[in-house]
Formats: structure tokens, sequence, C-alpha cells
């Protein structure tokens, strides 16, 4: 007989050993789904390694990938640590987007190489405006987030699609007659290109420095202030929090706040560091929130944790996204998100319970 | 003659502990049989094994003298056992006639589709049959606790169960309801039902039960005739030495200045509608003031409202001559309330966060623990290990989670956090419910010393021993008002039962 | 601009809506009745939205291989199990996050996976289907007055949809079955005590929820657009999710909310093809579903934050026997 029991202590070795053999049995999952739809996995998998991380080249293009993940990623673990869970890392990019190339057009002929911490606290603002909305609502009015984050981003995208294609707004490109007959972004200015760092062939957007440092001033605002006490308090029982004095709404408030500004910034990443447009199509096709969510559950909500899967992951779409083609079959890469996932998920019920064989309880003996 | 039941050297392991251990019990028909031992003793267990809740790791069950073995608690249900757990199984939102029925496969619920009205009927005779009326159409969440054990006690009759199985049924009831349940299992009995009663109140054993069978440890003690054992020598078997009971500890009162005053106090409870009316009392610094009443009656709203967890909506609250606002848990903490509330695993601590984590659960902000916006972990930490040397809590060191202590530990966290605070006021509720007798005394001992140290104590207790063994006065509630107040010395059971159950002065 | 226009009251701007929003609303009401009776019995399933991708694409691609609309139908249904039955493992066995694995889900089988991956491999792009499901009834019933259009000027899917909100209205009120859903629903350890399997009920029922999904989603690519596009159902799913809290986790109600949400989706293009409001942006148009849920959702939850009306009281938690 199969038993499940609750473990008492969780052994520190298992908090690796689990999502490691998680993810073998991910890779496992994957062979058998190529297989069977007359893919070959070996020569699959090489070619994503290969166009992932395989060259100095294929890094760069790897780092550029990560660099929203990270953002998104960041994003959703910061709300999802105190079991707010926002949806919304998607709209909230753009919204960063929006108001990061606005800042970046605006200033960039002006004011030089300030405006590109311009357009980072631009970015944060619009995207913690646009969480803040399922905040006030889950904070004052108990509705539940993960609806209201998640209509959001269709919402967002719907503005970004109207800045663009079907308005003559500020972020359109009105100068040329091609511009005015095919809708696009206006360019923005050279100043509010963001900086790169060079080094033995990599290149390193300041995108993603901003993120790493980000990731590691959440990790000490979580573990070492008094913030993140609250924070953990209220994720772990928010009756406790209730007992224990502490303010819950306005927790509520500033981590989803935190939470949208980091995808905000991460939005205007986009902008600054790789498409210097306010461009609706690539943001709305690359699903960069939703990526961040899987990140996050994968992360445990560690936010260095954060960092090293979204470069993975970053590697994976950058291969995905290279190999797209007749041969290569197309969705593969949420296909494999997913797959992961649930290995890891159920692999989670490894470290919290602990699987038993025991013989059924009857002794058989005569009767009395 | 063969027993109705029989447990045979059962075992049963829980990470951690082992519940039972080598268990022998039996039961014969037309007995009341009391299960007897204090809490954690491994009384439940038992009985969720013979329910079929539970597969036990070794030894069998034999029902009429033949082996059987449940994989399900439906197996158990339809081999005739029933029982009335301590907390009970019912849907809320459903009747009393949809919880009777839930479930069952012969007649009415062996049908496709429901009708209610045949059911209602059944349930009605039953009620009347056996003196436990109540309202088949009523949804369960309207009816008061009293009420919904009686709905228990129909679910079983209802399937014709022959061994009957009451899990501390007592613990909602108010004296005169609880002579009213030996009656009704009397009854039972001698129609030939086996009745398993489980306790850890000696005089209720001897007042309902035949025999008396004793755990302690998981092992089963003893087996005696009630008629022939007294309260004490059951005490002794149970807590295996000599145990002064219910010691009423005469303490050289000196009642200092009122430090908590509530006048005309309202405030709504979670369903709509008024849990507290107008509640008035006085407590003063050095006094342990108990509040006694049967559950449901507006004890768990008065201590959040007093501890600014529930906002009132009218009337005030004035601690130590300040009138605080209300509904802010913070603004209570800092006027000097401490509370060791009723939920001690889901409201008094944060479960998964560790002891040292939950010890500056309230004082975190304090400038001891923190260096500007950061904390100071390593002085966190060392002040959880004083603190559990200091209190004695047994089960591992400051990292451990607070979710793996037992009750009695948990407990002590929590008091020794309460404690730290230099409260004023320290308002407890149910604070030895599910705590083994040690424990029971630690936190009694607790008690008395914050009493003495000029701390007000606001006791809030089901358990009427615990009440008149430790407190200075006594208020009853019901219905959300305070229907009388004695001092506890010359106050008796029957008085106090009678309050509870709403008789009016 | 006029409510009523001059080519007869079946032309006017209401009428036509309310069409519309009927036939809109059908995706809608099958995925939410099969969210709802998952969420009845516990269980979460946030992968409403994949769900119904999953079981489109499969359901586009039967009737191309096998020319049956009923066997399309059926292997819709059975797509969207599948995919329930992932989800359904993962939280009733294994005890993972409910939310964090419909999340998974929706990501594992929506727009950027296997739904693309399927579409792009049993290539069903760029091909109308070559059976579709469409108003069937005698023309002189459909252009009967106001009744004709709203009602019975629609296909088999939309009628059989209102028979399925009987079939869960009475298994849920009337039946043993459904009383002893509910109490799972409710109250897991009451159901456990009293012989029910807790275990069984939530497996079947979450598996369930996900045919409806799929059936919802093959009625876009059967029957609305008749057609496979990646991502067709265009956030449909996760409305369906809404719709469940809005009708208080009734099936009836279920039925009036999908029409209003429907509605929404439908008056884009009626005013467009009109030509009413041209002025104004499509995209202020298209946002109104989504917009609409949350203002619905603002209101049904701060009333029913204070009484909790009608969400299962163990939805979202694991259920364990022997947890001490």
């Amino acid at each position: 007989m199969i038993r499940i029991e609750r473990r008492l202590a969780q052994p520190r070795w298992l908090t690796v050993a689990v999502p490691l053999g998680s993810l073998v049995v991910a890779f496992g999952v994957m062979t058998l789904v190529l297989l069977a739809t007359g893919h070959a996995p070996g020569h699959t998998f090489s070619r994503l390694i290969d166009t992932g991380f395989g060259s100095k080249a294929a890094l760069n293009e790897t780092l550029i990938s990560a660099t929203p993940l990270l953002f998104t990623g960041l994003c959703a673990a910061v709300a999802f640590r105190m079991q707010l869970f926002n949806i919304g890392g998607e709209g909230q990019l753009y919204a960063g987007a929006i108001l990061g190339a606005g800042a970046g057009i605006a200033l960039g002929n002006h004011t030089g190489w300030l405006s590109v911490p311009a357009m980072v606290v631009a970015g944060a603002v619009g995207g913690a405006a646009l969480a803040l909305v399922p905040g006030i609502l889950r904070a004052f009015f108990s509705t539940n987030e993960i609806i209201t984050s998640l209509m959001l981003n269709y919402v967002g995208a719907l503005v970004v699609n109207y800045l663009i294609f079907d308005s003559e707004s500020y972020w359109r490109d009105t100068s040329s007659a091609t511009a005015k007959v095919f809708p696009q972004g206006k360019n923005l200015p050279d100043a509010a290109s963001w900086p790169v760092a060079h080094s033995a062939g990599l290149y390193v957007p300041f995108g993603l420095l901003l993120g790493v440092v980000l990731a590691a001033v959440i990790w000490l605002l979580y573990t070492r202030t008094r913030f993140g006490f609250e924070v953990q308090v209220i994720g772990d029982s928010p009756r406790a929090a209730t007992y224990a004095g502490m303010r819950t709404r306005r927790k509520i408030l500033a981590v989803m706040a935190l939470s949208g500004a980091i995808a905000g910034i991460g939005g205007a990443s986009q902008d600054g560091d790789f498409r210097h447009t306010l461009d609706p199509r690539g943001l709305t096709a690359a699903g960069y929130g939703y990526a961040g969510i899987v990140i996050a559950a994968l992360a445990r909500y560690n936010p260095f944790a954060v960092c090293l899967i979204s470069f993975l992951l970053g590697g994976l779409q950058n291969a995905g996204f290279a190999l797209q083609g007749a041969d290569f079959p197309s969705g593969l890469v949420g296909v494999m998100q997913g797959v992961i996932l649930f290995c890891v998920l159920g692999g989670e019920v490894l470290t919290r319970y602990r699987v038993r064989f025991s013989r059924t309880a009857r002794r058989s003996e005569a009767t009395a | 003659m063969t027993a109705a039941v029989e447990l045979r050297d059962i075992t049963k392991r829980f990470p951690g502990v082992v519940a039972n251990d080598g268990v022998h019990f039996e039961a014969a028909e037309g007995e009341v049989h009391a299960l007897l031992g204090e809490n954690g003793a491994g009384k439940s267990t038992l009985s969720n094994i013979l329910t079929g809740l539970y597969r036990p790791d070794a030894g069998e069950i034999l029902l009429s003298g033949k082996p059987v073995s449940f994989a399900s608690p439906r197996e158990a249900l339809e081999a005739g056992i029933g029982m009335v757990h301590q907390h009970f199984r019912l849907v809320p939102p459903f009747t009393v006639a949809e919880n009777v029925i839930l479930g069952d496969h012969r007649g009415e619920g062996k049908k496709f589709l429901v009708h209610p009205r045949r059911i209602e009927r059944r349930v009605a005779e039953l009620g009347e049959r056996y003196r436990i009326a109540v309202d088949p159409r009523a949804r369960i969440w309207q009816l008061s606790i009293g009420e919904q054990q009686r709905v228990e006690i129909l679910k079983a009759l209802y399937r014709e169960a022959r061994i009957l199985i009451l899990d501390e049924p007592t613990a909602v009831l108010t004296p005169q309801e609880a002579e009213s349940l030996f009656e009704t299992l009397r009854v039972m009995a001698d129609e030939g039902r086996t009745i398993i009663f489980i306790s850890h109140k000696l005089h209720e054993v001897k007042a309902v039960s035949d025999r008396v069978t004793v755990l302690r440890d998981g092992k089963t003690i003893d087996t005696v005739p009630t008629a022939t054992a007294t309260p004490r020598s059951l005490a002794a078997l149970m807590v295996g030495r000599e145990v002064s009971l219910s010691a009423r500890v005469e303490r050289a009162l000196e009642v200092g200045e009122p430090v908590l005053e509530v006048s005309s106090l309202w405030a709504q409870g979670d369903r709509g509608g008024d849990a507290l009316r107008g509640i008035d009392l006085t407590l003063h610094a050095g006094e342990i003031l108990a509040i006694a009443g049967v559950a449901g009656n507006g004890q768990r709203e008065l201590a959040e409202t007093i501890t600014g967890m529930r906002t009132p909506t009218r009337g005030e609250i004035t601690l130590g001559g300040q009138r605080l606002r209300g509904g802010d848990a913070r603004e209570a903490i800092r006027a000097g309330v401490a509370h060791v509330p009723e939920d001690r695993l889901h409201t008094g601590v944060a479960p998964s966060l560790s002891i040292s984590s939950n010890v500056v659960l309230k004082s975190y902000r304090a400038g001891r623990v923190t260096r500007g916006p950061l904390l100071r972990l390593r002085a966190i930490r060392k002040h959880a290990a004083e603190l559990i040397t200091r209190y004695d809590v047994r089960g591992g060191g400051p990292d451990l989670p607070a979710r793996q202590l037992s009750g009695g530990n948990l407990q002590k966290v929590v008091l020794a956090r309460e404690f730290e605070g230099s409260p004023r006021v320290l308002v407890v509720a149910s604070p030895t419910r599910g705590l083994d007798v040690a424990a029971i005394e630690t936190v009694h001992r607790y008690l008395r010393q914050a009493a003495e140290g000029y701390v007000g104590v606001l006791l809030i207790s089901e358990d009427l021993d615990e009440i008149l063994a430790l407190a200075d006065r006594v208020a009853v509630m019901y219905e959300g008002a305070i229907v009388g107040e004695r001092d506890a010395e010359s106050a008796t059971v029957e008085e106090l039962g009678l309050l509870m159950a709403g008789a009016t002065e | 601009m006029t409510l009523l226009a001059a080519g007869g009251i079946n032309d006017s701007i209401l009428v036509v809506v309310l069409a519309s929003a009927v036939a809109y609303g059908t995706p809608l009401l099958y995925a939410a009745l099969g969210e709802l009776l998952a969420e009845r019995s516990g269980v979460l399933n946030l992968g409403v939205e994949g769900m119904m991708l999953v079981g489109a694409v499969m359901g586009f691609w039967a009737v191309q291989r096998t020319d049956s609309l009923l066997l399309a139908i059926v292997v819709a249904a059975i797509a969207g199990g599948a995919m329930a039955l992932i989800h359904a493992f993962l939280v009733v066995t294994l005890r993972a996050n409910q939310i964090v694995s419909g999340l998974a889900l929706t990501i594992f089988a929506g727009a950027a996976g296997l739904s693309s991956y399927l579409g792009n491999d049993l290539n069903v792009a760029g091909q109308p289907a070559k059976h579709s499901f469409g108003p069937f009834l005698p023309h002189s019933w459909q252009n009967a007055k106001v009744i004709g259009p709203i009602l019975l000027a629609h296909s088999e899917l939309v009628f059989a949809s209102w028979v399925c909100v009987a079939l869960v209205a009475v298994y849920l009120g009337r039946t043993r079955l459904g009383l002893n859903l509910r109490a799972v629903g409710e109250s897991p350890a009451a159901a456990d005590a009293m012989g029910i399997n807790v275990v069984g009920y939530r497996y079947a029922h979450t598996i369930v929820g996900g045919a409806f999904a799929g059936v919802g989603g093959a009625t876009f690519t059967l029957s609305i657009t008749p057609q496979w596009v990646d991502g067709i159902t265009g956030g449909a799913g996760w409305i369906a999710i809404a719709l469940v809290i809005f009708a208080f986790w009734r099936p009836t109600l279920c039925l009036v909310g999908a029409y209003f949400f429907g509605a929404f989706s439908g008056i884009p293009f009626t005013f467009q093809a009109r030509g009413i409001l041209s002025g104004v942006p499509p995209e202020l148009f298209q946002s109104l579903p989504y917009v609409m849920t949350v203002i619905v959702l603002v209101l049904v939850s701060s009333a029913g934050a204070r009484r909790r009306l009608g969400a299962p009281a163990a939805l979202g938690t694991p259920y364990v026997r022997e947890e001490r």
C-alpha cells in the first residue's frame, strides 16, 4: 500500500535535488512528446542548446532575450511571495513601455543621457500605476487580483495598439510619407538609447545589469528588512498579520506597486535597450509577462534564482525564435515551459510529503 | 459473551509520534463505556481508526467476534458504527435533512433524485423519540452548537448505528444540556446499542458510564467498572501520578485600579447580525476575570474587539484611562493589550515561520531588534533562544517552524511573546484547549503569575472547572450580552450553567 | 441613429446585438459550466483558456479529417478533458498549488504552447472548416419577429448549451450525486466522514470541466469563425472564470452572464458594420468585455466579501484525510 505522509522536517539536500530531478523528468517527457509527434529529440535539443548558448553571438542574443524575462520574473516573484497573484506583468510591462518611450521621446533631445534614468522612472511609474488598479480593488474591495490584473493585460495590449495603429498619438511616427500609410512608432532619439557594457565579445545590456541589481535589492528587502518581514507574515498567515497589528492593506498596495514598477522598468528597457521605439506588435507577441510567471514559480520566488532561470529560459526563447520555421515545431517553447513547470510542481510533493510503502495492518490468524 | 466491539493490539504512528501503541479495548452491547485520557493520550486516534478514517499500522478490529477491516469511512458506516465528532462533520450551508442523508445508500439515499419531504419526516420522528428534536429544514449555520451536535447524533441514528462513538461531546454544552445528553445516551444503550463515550472529564465519566477504559501515552492502562472507581483513582490512572484535583489556589488578592473598561460595546459578527450587544465590564489590575459561556455566544468576537481585530459599531473601550479608537490591533498592542488567541496555530503565530520570527511578531519594529529599516537577525535569534530556555519550550531551536511544535509548547511561545511586551491587560481565549495536564498546569501558573504582577487577566474559557480554579470573578455571556456576574469563590456550577443557557436572573 | 431601423424590427440594433450575444456567449457558457462543476468540487482550474484552445484545434482537426461534426465535438471534449486530467493529477493527488498549476496549464496548452504546436503539426491553419455548425431551423422560424434571430437562428451547439444548463442545474439541485458534490466542495471532511469519495468526485468533475471547456473552444473553430487561428479564443477562457464568480456558482446565472459578456464581444462588429460611432477607435469597443469583467467582479466581490455568497468553502485547498 502506498501512503503519503507529511514530512516533519525538510532536509536541505531535497531543496536542490527535487527541482533537478524534476528537470530530468521534464526532459524525459519532452523527449516522448517530440518522438510522438515525429521530431527527433536529440537533434531538437542540440539545436536548441546551440542556438541558445553555443557561441558568443548566441549568448548575446540570449542576454537580450533574458532581460525582459528577468524583469517580469521579478515582478511575479515579488508579488507571489505574499500570495498576491499578480498575473498582470504583461500589461504592466506595456504601460512601462508606453511611459518610458514617451519620456525618451520627450527628453532625449534635450537632456542627453539623463533621459535614460528618466525612462527608468517613467517605466516604473507606468507599471506601478497599472498594478495599483488590481491592488486597490483587492485591498479595499476584496476583489480577486488574478482576474482583474489579467483583464488589464488585454486592455493594455489594446491601448498600445491604439497608440500606434489607430491614432495620431505622440508615439506615432508621422514624419515620412510611408509612415503615414504604414503605422509605426517614433524612433527614440539616440541619447535615449540605453548604454551597453562590452567585454570580451559579450554585450550586456544596461537593462540586464539594472535587473540584477534590482534582484539583489529585492532579496535584501525581503529577507532583512521590516517590510520584508511583514510580507513574509502576511504571505504565510493573513490572520496572524492582522492579529499582530500589521497594516495589510498598505502592504498589498506597496507590493503591487513594486511588482508593477519592476515590470514597467522591463517595458522601458524594451524601448531603451532593444527596440528604440514603441513596438506594439513585438511586445504583444512576445508574452514576456506570462513567461515571467513561469520563471517565478520555478525559482520558488527567490530573486537570485529568478536571475539564473531567466537566463536559461531566455536561451530557450531565443533558440525557439531563431529556429522558427517549417522544420521546427512552433509552440514548442510554451510546451517545454509547461512541461518543466508541471514536473517541478509535481516534484514539490516530495519536499512536503514522504512516500511510504507499507503492508496492510491486518495480521491473519486463526479465530479466537 | 462476545463483545460488541473489540480492538486488539492497535498501533498507529504519525510522523514523530506513536498515537496508539498496542491498545486493547472492548465494549459490550447495551453498555455505555467511557474512554478516558488526557489530551494527547490517543483517544481521538483510536476512534478515527474505529470509524475507518485512519488505518491502523498493526492490530485487529472485531465486531461481535468477527474480524473486520475498514478501507474507508463508508465501510465503517455500513458496519453500523456511527460517530459524533468533536469538530462536527457537517456541511454548513446544507439543511439538517441534507446533512443526515449525505452519502447514505439505503432507502431515500438510493434514489437518484432527492425528495426532501420524506427525509424531513423521518428526522423529525427520530428527534421526537430520543428527545433531540431539531428543525429538519434549518440550515446548519443557523443552529446553535448544541443543536448541531444533535444533528450529528441524528445522522448516526438515521443510519441505525449499533455502535455510537461520541468524542468529547460536552465541550460545547451547558451543564444542563449535558445532563439531557446523558439521558438520551442511556435510552439508546437500553435499546441494546453500544455507546463509547470519549472524555477527559472525570465527573462526566462517573455520571454516565458503566465501565471506564483509561488511556495514557497511547497505551491502555486499565479498564474498571465505574461504580467502584473514584475521581481520584481515575485521575491517578490518567496521569500516572497523584494529582490534586481542581485545586483552587487562594491568592492574596490585592486588586488595583481598573485597567480595562468596556461600556455598551456592540459589534457585528461575521455573518451580519450583532455578535456583541451592549457589553459592560471592568477589569482591574491584578485580577482574573473569567468570561464563561458556551462557544458561539460572542466570546470570540469580544476578544477580537477588545484586542483591535474587530471594529466595534457602538460603545467604548478604555485602557488605563485612555480611550481606544477600536478596530486597530496595533493601537491595542501599543496601549498594552496582550492577546493569546483561541486559534493559536493560525492566528497566534505564522505557522511556517521560525520561532525567532514569531517571537518578534509584534515587536519587530522596536529599536532593540532593528537598525534603521533593517532587522538585526542575530539579535532576534538570540532573544528567541533565551525565551525558549526561560519558558522551557521543547521541540527544537529558534529556527524551528512554529507549526512543528506541539500544542503545549506552541502555547508557551505565544505566552512568552505576549509577556515580553509588559502588558497591562492579557486577553486569553481557551488557553488550555487540547493541552495535556502538565501543559495545563504550566499555563495556569503563568496566568496566576501575570495576575500577581498586576496584569489584568481576561480569561475566556468554555471549561467551568478551569474558570472556577483560576478566576476571581466570573461573568457569563449569552447571545452577545453579559447575563450575570459572580464571585468565583461562591459561584456554583449549577448557577453558572443556568446563566450559560440563558436563564435570566 | 435609432434603435429601431427602417428595415424591420429584426434588423434593429437591439435585436442584432442580442442575437450576437447568444452566439458569442455560447463558448463562454460551455466553459463556465465546466469550470463551475470543477469549482463546486473544490478545484480551481485556471487553465480554461488552454483547455479551450486545445479543444478548438483538435475539434477542427477532427472535422477536417473525418467530415463528422459530431465526432469533432467528441474529440474536442476528450482533448479538453485530457488537459484537465493533468491539472487534476497535480492538485488532487500531488497537492500542488492550484493557482500555479492552472497557470502552468494555460502556458502549456495555450496560445504559444500545445495548441499552437498541434495547429502547426496537424496543418490545420489557413483553411476553412469543411463543415460547421450553423442555424438550421426553417427560415420562417428564423425570421420570426424578435425571437427568430435571438432565439431560433442558432446552431445545434447553442441549443445543446441550453440543455446543458438545465441538466447541470438539475444535477446540482436535485440529485444525490449533486448533493454529494456540493458537500465535497463545501466540507470535504464531512463528505469523507459520510463515506463519499472526495478524490473521485474532484477528479471526475475537473475532467468533465475540461471537456466542457474543450467544447466551448470548438465552438469558435466549428461555428463562430469556422477556422483555426492561433489563440482564437482571445481570452474567453479567463472571462469564463470570472463568469462563474459573477454567477455565484449557479448554472442559470451562468447563462445570463455568458450572454451579457457575449453582447460586449459582439458590439464592436455590429457597430462597425453599421458605421455607428465610427469616430471611436475599435480598441475601445474591444476592451469592453474585459473592463466589464473587472467592474462586475468588483460589484460581486464587495457584497459577497461579507457573506461569502456561494463560493464553495473548500475551493482551492487540497483535502488530506490523515493530516493531523
